[in-house]
């Protein structure tokens, strides 16, 4: 019994691990305040060949970029990025999520 | 095609139309915006690239006309875009913008060819945009040899509702220009501004009745 709850208990931990084994970066931005200028972020964070996603959310004044399962990203490469498009970064948070739950609010 | 004479008024829209007025007159490094500002007397087309996230090179052709139609001219700069300074803060952008343009102007003044002549354009524009509320207030000087224009633009607006990224986002923006010694009339214009990530439209009509169509396409 102690066996089969070993056992299990190890094939769940597997399973939420691998759920999770994209993180995404959520990075909180000062003056992006309009789409127009915003499309610049997303195309300059797209072509990182760490990145599998992007997600600009302009209401919260978020951009979340996912990357590749195995792979991180350098936040001062994110500050750069955000830097040179001409934003300023206000923080960056690092979530187990993929986008598909931070859009839909499950990652909370 | 126009063939109209060229009467003064219309010189200030050389250096005016050189450098359309818009939210942001140049897109993010590497790109290239493509703009046009169409009016019942005036038509003009240009791009710009992006050099660096803060300067952009481009060209622009103009042509227009005179309210009688007897007056025509045609206008073609290289323009240089510089981003001076930017305010990022929580809410909210602030920029302030340098132009330069440099360029021919030809024509035609009472059925009589113009002599072209060179036409220099500095100006500058501060801009404050949040999601909901726009400003921005543009002032350019003209230079060219017996012409001295000086013209200012002030546009003002707001968002009817915030939108997410893929929806477009309508404006209501009120535009007024005045130009000195060409006009004692000042241009008023309010238009519908429509935004969707690499797409920029306005439409309106002037307290003269005439319609005007801007657009910005980044690529």
């Amino acid at each position: 019994m102690k066996h089969l709850l070993l056992v299990v208990g190890l094939g769940l931990s597997l399973t939420s691990l691998s759920g999770f084994a994209t993180p995404s970066y959520k990075v909180t931005m000062k003056g992006m305040v309009c789409s127009f200028c915003a499309q610049g972020i997303e195309k300059k964070m797209k072509a990182l060949s760490e990145t599998k996603d992007v997600y600009v959310d302009m209401k919260n004044r978020l951009v979340v970029v996912e990357v590749k399962e195995g792979l991180t990203l350098s936040q001062d490469v994110i500050n750069k990025i955000i830097k040179d498009v001409g934003y300023a970064v206000q923080s960056i948070e690092v979530s187990e999520h993929p986008i598909e739950h931070i859009q839909s609010g499950m990652d909370k | 095609m126009f063939t109209f004479n060229i009467k003064l008024w219309v010189i200030p829209l050389i250096f005016l139309s050189s450098h359309l007025v818009f939210a942001a007159p140049m897109g993010f490094e590497g790109s290239v915006m493509t703009m046009g500002d169409f009016n019942q007397n005036w038509r003009e087309v240009g791009f710009n690239y992006a050099i660096t996230s803060r300067d952009a090179l481009g060209l622009t052709h103009l042509e227009f006309r005179s309210d009688d139609y007897k007056d025509k001219r045609e206008i073609d700069t290289l323009n240089y875009t510089r981003l001076l300074s930017r305010w990022n803060s929580e809410h909210a952008q602030s920029n302030l913008w340098l132009f330069m343009g440099l360029g021919e102007v030809r024509g035609v003044a009472n059925n009589q060819s113009i002599d072209s002549k060179v036409i220099a354009s500095p100006g500058f524009q501060f801009d404050y945009e949040t999601t909901r509320i726009y400003f921005a207030v543009t002032h350019k000087l003209y230079r060219a040899s017996n012409l001295n224009h000086d013209n200012t633009s002030i546009r003002a607006g707001f968002s009817f509702y915030e939108a997410d990224y893929n929806q477009t986002q309508p404006w209501f923006i009120l535009e007024t220009k005045y130009t000195n010694q060409i006009s004692d009339k000042i241009e008023v214009i309010p238009m519908l501004r429509l935004i969707n990530k690499n797409i920029f439209v306005e439409g309106g009509v002037n307290n003269s009745g005439q319609p005007r169509l801007n657009f910005m396409y980044t690529f």
